[in-house]
């Protein structure tokens, strides 16, 4: 049996960047260029200064863990094989309260920690590349 | 020269449902037309006593015409908005200004697909913004009961609340339903039996969500005037609010356990010379049960993190110190996205309620939604 389809992803020119960026395992985050304030979701003015001026650019992947929760049910049928799964919103560390939601790797629900450094690294999803977040130690290394 | 806004008092005559059930086999508009036809019958209107009309759900102006109300003099369709909070306050709004003097809100819902058929591949759920969910698919995020999850979790973490007060939550909402003709679910529950039911996404359970099912609520807005005429004694609308601090996507919130309802809080007593302390009834969405504790906490109704304790001492419950979603609540009752806690606050204000009847009834809140946005009203018997 076949594996099913990923679900859709919509493709816009205004998003292109993070899947061109993934693809070469390389995190991008919209930023201004007037102000310096991060914005992700991405849009296209920053709401700290109102400058159209964005651009994405490279941040570093570390972060820490603001929220979590373990999926059971599968809501796609790409993901009815993968439960349980962990979804987490992580807090980047250019910028405080800069979430990207994203998976957790290498961990089980029972050793998630709020606050716990986790590192990027990158999961296939179909024919792309996403990035997802594995817990690592305070010094750094891979926990 | 320009004639000057009024601003009238508004008051709630009239509230109705449709036949709310599992998949009715009924479209909107039946559900629309059933609810109007209560409502109007609970008032004492006619349908040409109607010359506004706002609906999240159908269309108001279809609505509008084929129940043969007058030519409408304001209508309005509401898009993804914080339930029914927001025809309401628009409702009364548009009365308070004079420009309609009669108006029915409505809030039409249909069954949303089973997670089995989602599952199947069978139906996906829509989004807000359709844009975003390429930041949310991958990850295997498609359902409210996720983001909620993730609220529900970061909440646990900062407050004093636990799984067991959830499960007490959920038994003093059941134990409510019971005394309750209109609702669902009318079986007596445990906390052993919320506790032994499996996750949706952890810490959140089925039981920590609202029934799914088909519903059409309406509620007929007019002026204080025309109010004391009517069969019902009048509900008054002492404040409201209608707040947004966020866009759509729960998951960037910067903060879970302080979202809009804090704002939607601060504009409603900004708005009112009644305190916290004043109120009798509380009304507060359960679309998931954690959204109750922050609207318990951002009212001022519980101090922050106490929610959960608060509830556990049965301070929610029949004859607690403040009794909360005294019909019980969505999760019995069924979504009916926040027209429920609006229509129950009237009828504890007209005292009509019987056995769940809270004596002495004469201020009630109700509330709805939570993250990006939010909104509350305050009704007073006098």
């Amino acid at each position: 049996m076949s594996q099913p389809a990923p679900p859709p992803i919509i493709e816009d020119p205004f998003t292109l960047y993070f899947w061109e960026g993934s693809a070469a395992h390389q995190l991008l985050i919209m930023r201004c260029q007037s102000c310096g304030t991060w914005i992700h979701l991405p849009k296209p003015v920053c709401r700290n200064c109102q400058s159209m001026d964005v651009k994405p650019e490279p941040v570093s992947g570390k972060g820490t863990v603001y929220s979590f929760t373990e999926t059971y049910k599968a809501f796609h049928p790409y993901f009815v094989d993968k439960v349980p799964y962990l979804i987490a919103v992580i807090e980047l560390a250019e910028q405080p309260h800069l979430h990207f939601q994203s998976n957790l790797v290498g961990v089980t629900e029972a050793d998630v920690e709020f606050g716990m450094p986790v590192q990027v690294e990158w999961a296939e999803f179909g024919d792309k590349t996403i990035p997802v977040f594995r817990p690592v130690t305070r010094e750094g290394t891979v926990a | 020269m320009a004639i000057t806004t009024k601003n009238r008092r508004v008051a709630i005559v009239g509230v109705g449902y449709s036949n709310v059930g599992r998949n009715t086999g009924l479209t909107e508009r039946h559900h629309a037309a059933q609810a109007a036809n209560a409502a109007l019958a609970d008032a004492g209107l006619t349908a040409k006593d109607i010359d506004g009309v706002g609906s999240w759900g159908g269309d108001a102006v279809d609505f509008g015409y084929m129940m043969g109300f007058q030519d409408l003099r304001w209508e309005l369709n509401v898009g993804v908005s914080p339930a029914f909070i927001a025809p309401a306050y628009h409702a009364a709004q548009a009365v308070a200004a004079g420009h309609a003097d009669c108006v029915m809100a409505f809030r039409i819902m249909m069954q949303q697909p089973s997670s089995a058929k989602l599952a199947a591949g069978g139906a996906m759920l829509g989004a807000p913004s359709m844009s975003d969910t390429v930041f949310q698919y991958p990850y295997g995020n498609f359902s409210p009961t996720q983001w909620a999850g993730l609220l529900m979790n970061r909440y646990l973490h900062e407050s004093d609340s636990t799984e067991e007060h959830f499960a007490k939550f959920a038994v003093s909402q059941r134990n409510w339903a019971l005394l309750n003709d209109n609702a669902l679910q009318r079986t007596p529950l445990t906390e052993e039996q919320f506790l032994s039911t499996p996750y949706i996404t952890k810490p959140l359970r089925i039981l920590d969500c609202d029934y799914p099912c088909d519903s059409g609520s309406a509620v007929i807005f007019t002026t204080e005037e025309r109010a004391r005429d009517l069969r019902q004694p009048a509900v008054f609308v002492d404040s409201s609010s209608l707040c947004s601090i966020h866009d759509m996507n729960f998951e960037a919130l910067p903060d879970m356990v302080r979202t809009a309802p804090v704002k939607a809080s601060k504009e409603l007593w900004a708005r009112t010379d009644l305190k916290p302390s004043d109120v009798s009834t509380a009304h507060l969405y359960d679309g998931f049960s954690v959204i109750t504790f922050q609207w318990l906490e951002a009212l001022g109704l519980v101090p922050q993190g106490q929610a959960g304790p608060f509830v556990a001492e049965g301070n929610t419950s029949l004859g607690g110190s403040l009794p909360v979603n005294t019909d019980g609540g969505a999760i019995n009752v069924g979504r009916r996205h926040g027209a429920n806690f609006c229509i129950e606050a009237v009828k504890q204000l007209r005292g009509e309620c019987g056995e769940r009847q809270v004596a002495g009834a004469d201020v009630s809140v109700w509330a709805n939604a939570v993250g990006p946005f939010a909104g509350a009203m305050l009704l007073t018997k006098s």
